[in-house]
């Protein structure tokens, strides 16, 4: 028989598991996330009608300026579009379906293809055409959408779901509409699911080449994108090398695409030219000889190569598996060469230009810090991302306004890289480290963010909208590395993980 | 509520020792693929679908290391205040601790790659605190045989009346 004490005992032990199950739960419902319109969240002045209110995410300095803007003057997302009166001039439709992919010189996987095959179409524009690109959802039974990567389309169009629109389910369509204004290097994918549906192959390339051809214009003009597929590397959905033929001591412009979630190296057996980054022209660029150029997770990089003037070929590394053998018809091909551990730095790489703004007084300046620690997210228990010591929801919202000059101090105290990708903006880097940037203007979309680096990048707020800017290795995402820009007067009727099931990352 | 803490401090233990298997099982997999012609880059680790032999290898380190040890040690610690044997908390923490060093080591070793040399050395500490742990709280069950006699579900009971 147990003595008094000892069923005392008991029960205090009881009472106190009871309460800490109890407290556990409590904690934990807490964290469902639910419905939620992404307005609602770090505490913006716009969000008093979610459950996230009073987070109070900001940090900059300038971030307490809130947006008191009259309702009047209130625009949707889904009213920033490209002139609908204007007939395309570029006109592509897409059929997205949920399928094996074939992928050739290799094994099949289960993937997702566009117009029957993955990576989808090339689609090519010129400079200041109006592209329309309408999506087909014949099969991907999680709903699927369009983001042009890198292009600052209206935000109408820039294909986040739950965010610019609901993910078009199966049967749907979608109309994409956006002037080319910016030639360059770019690809498409989608922004639902992304971290399956993008790693499963719903993605392709788009180039927009200039208005007018520059007068130093390559002499041949190649795409590569480089994609795993259920861990085969693919050079344009290919398991092989590819052969360019090129007329001895003419340039060949390769256009390497990184739609993969990690960065990809780039090197070569001859030297090469960076002429290009995130589809932004390099400000004179020098030969690059004996280093590698690295490609952040979504990121694009064109490399010049010039074919050997006495007939014989260069081998281009492009990722870690895959080259192009560049040279005359009959050259044999070059081994491969060793990947260079050195890096080039674009960050002192071609000469100063003209940015075309002053950052060095800016009208918003923000932190954004990434961090890792435990937690529960969405009731999922793990070791997740923070922004500015926050999780997920609970991340600072950007507010800025049209016209304005952003500057963001990116600062990584996480182990690991992050390829950090602002849509609809390209930013300039501004300083590394505390030192200035001393090269070309290094202006990107997606910026790799090394463990203990801290960069300084700055923007124009000249696209309304509300604008994700998260990190392209996309699990990240999921684990919380995702935060938005947000105008001042732009509202989004969608909502995430509601009837839509729009779930963006 | 011995038994349990005894049973705990062996699966720490035994689990490390899965830990170690998992992880040569897994580099082995990766040689494997690479020596057939594949390439392991940044590309392949991220889609978390190398397809290679080892690549289950990472994931049992990754989930028994990140998740279940540190649970089951956190158990440890917790029941280690039933325990009636001096210094049995202070084991557990000690083996908590450890647990918590190597966890933090583990996730910033891809920064710091020479952190793997005390993840490596860590791991040994654990095997031999947690067995360490278990030893001296079996050694007191057998000095107190009142112990010995009650199911671990009265455990906390028996506990008190042997004290």
């Amino acid at each position: 028989m147990p003595s008094r004490r000892d069923l005392l005992r008991c029960a205090v032990v009881g009472v106190a598991v009871a309460t800490a199950l109890g407290a556990g739960a409590v904690a934990w419902s807490s964290t469902l996330l639910g419905e939620y319109s992404v307005m609602t969240m770090g505490g913006s002045a716009h969000g008093s009608s979610g459950g996230h209110a009073g987070h109070g995410g900001e940090s900059g300095g300038a971030a307490a300026a809130s947006g008191t803007v009259a309702s009047s003057s209130e625009v949707s997302v889904t009213s920033l579009t490209a002139d609908p009166d204007r007939a395309p001039d570029v006109r592509v439709e897409l059929v997205a379906r949920q399928e094996p992919i074939d992928v050739p010189g290799g094994r099949r996987v289960d993937g997702y293809t566009l117009n029957g095959t993955s990576p989808g179409p090339e689609i090519r524009a010129r400079q200041g055409e109006l592209v329309e690109v309408t999506l087909v959802n014949e099969s991907v039974a999680a709903g699927a959408t369009l983001h042009w990567h890198g292009i600052d389309v209206p935000n109408a169009a820039d294909g986040v779901a739950g965010i610019t629109q609901d993910a078009v389910p199966v049967g749907g369509r979608h109309v994409y509409r956006f002037v080319a204004q910016d030639a360059g290097t770019y690809w498409y994918h989608s922004h639902q699911v992304s971290h399956e549906q993008v790693l499963r192959g719903l993605l392709g390339a788009i180039v927009i080449d200039p208005a007018v051809p520059s007068t130093d214009a390559a002499d041949l003009d190649v795409t590569a994108l480089l994609h795993v597929y259920g861990g085969q590397h693919t050079l344009n959905g290919r398991v092989a090398d590819e052969r360019v033929t090129a007329d001895p001591g003419s340039t060949v412009r390769v256009r390497v695409i990184n739609s993969d979630q990690g960065t990809a190296a780039v090197w070569s057996t001859a030297p090469y030219r960076v002429v290009a980054t995130d589809g932004d022209d390099v400000s004179e660029p020098t030969d690059v000889d004996g280093q590698r150029l690295l490609i952040p997770a979504g990121g694009r990089a064109d490399v010049a190569v010039r074919a050997p003037a006495d007939g014989s070929a260069v081998r281009l590394h492009v990722g870690g598996a895959r080259s192009i053998v560049i040279g005359g018809p009959e050259a044999s091909d070059p081994p491969a060469a060793r990947q260079p551990s050195e890096t080039i730095d674009l960050f002192a790489y071609g000469s100063p230009a003209p940015l075309g703004f002053d950052p060095s007084s800016p009208d918003r300046s923000y932190e954004y810090v990434i961090a890792r620690r435990f937690g529960i997210i969405d009731g999922r228990p793990g070791n997740f991302w923070t922004i500015n010591g926050r999780m997920f929801p609970d991340v600072p919202m950007f507010e800025v306004r049209e016209g304005e000059v952003v500057v963001m101090h990116l600062r990584n105290d996480s182990g690991d890289v992050h390829p950090m990708h602002l849509h609809g903006h390209h930013v300039v880097v501004l300083s590394r480290d505390g030192v200035a940037a001393s090269g070309s203007p290094w202006i990107v979309d997606s910026l790799d963010v090394h463990p203990g680096e801290r960069y300084d990048i700055a923007f124009v707020a000249d696209n309304p909208g509300i604008w994700s800017d998260h990190c392209h290795t996309l699990p990240h995402a999921v684990d919380g590395l995702v935060a938005h820009v947000m105008y001042e007067g732009v509202t989004s009727p969608f909502t995430i993980n509601g009837d839509a099931g729009n779930q963006p990352e | 509520m011995r038994k349990l803490y005894i049973g705990l401090a062996w699966t720490v233990a035994g689990a490390v020792v899965v830990q170690a298997a998992a992880i040569a099982f897994a580099f082995g997999g990766m040689l494997n693929l690479v020596s057939e012609g594949g390439v392991v880059d940044k590309a392949l680790l991220e889609s978390f679908q190398a397809a290679g032999v080892g690549e289950i290898g990472f994931l049992i380190h990754g989930v028994v290391g990140g998740v279940l040890i540190p649970l089951i040690a956190l158990a440890l610690l917790v029941v280690s205040f039933f325990v009636r044997v001096r210094g049995t908390t202070t084991w557990a923490a000690i083996v908590f601790g450890l647990v918590a060093l190597q966890v933090t080591l583990g996730f910033s070793i891809t920064d710091m790659p020479y952190l793997g040399l005390i993840h490596g050395a860590n791991a040994l500490a654990v095997v031999a605190t947690a067995s360490f742990s278990a030893f001296r709280v079996r050694r007191a069950r057998e000095a107190d045989p009142a112990d010995t006699s009650v199911t671990p579900s009265e455990g906390a009971s028996s506990d008190a009346v042997s004290a």
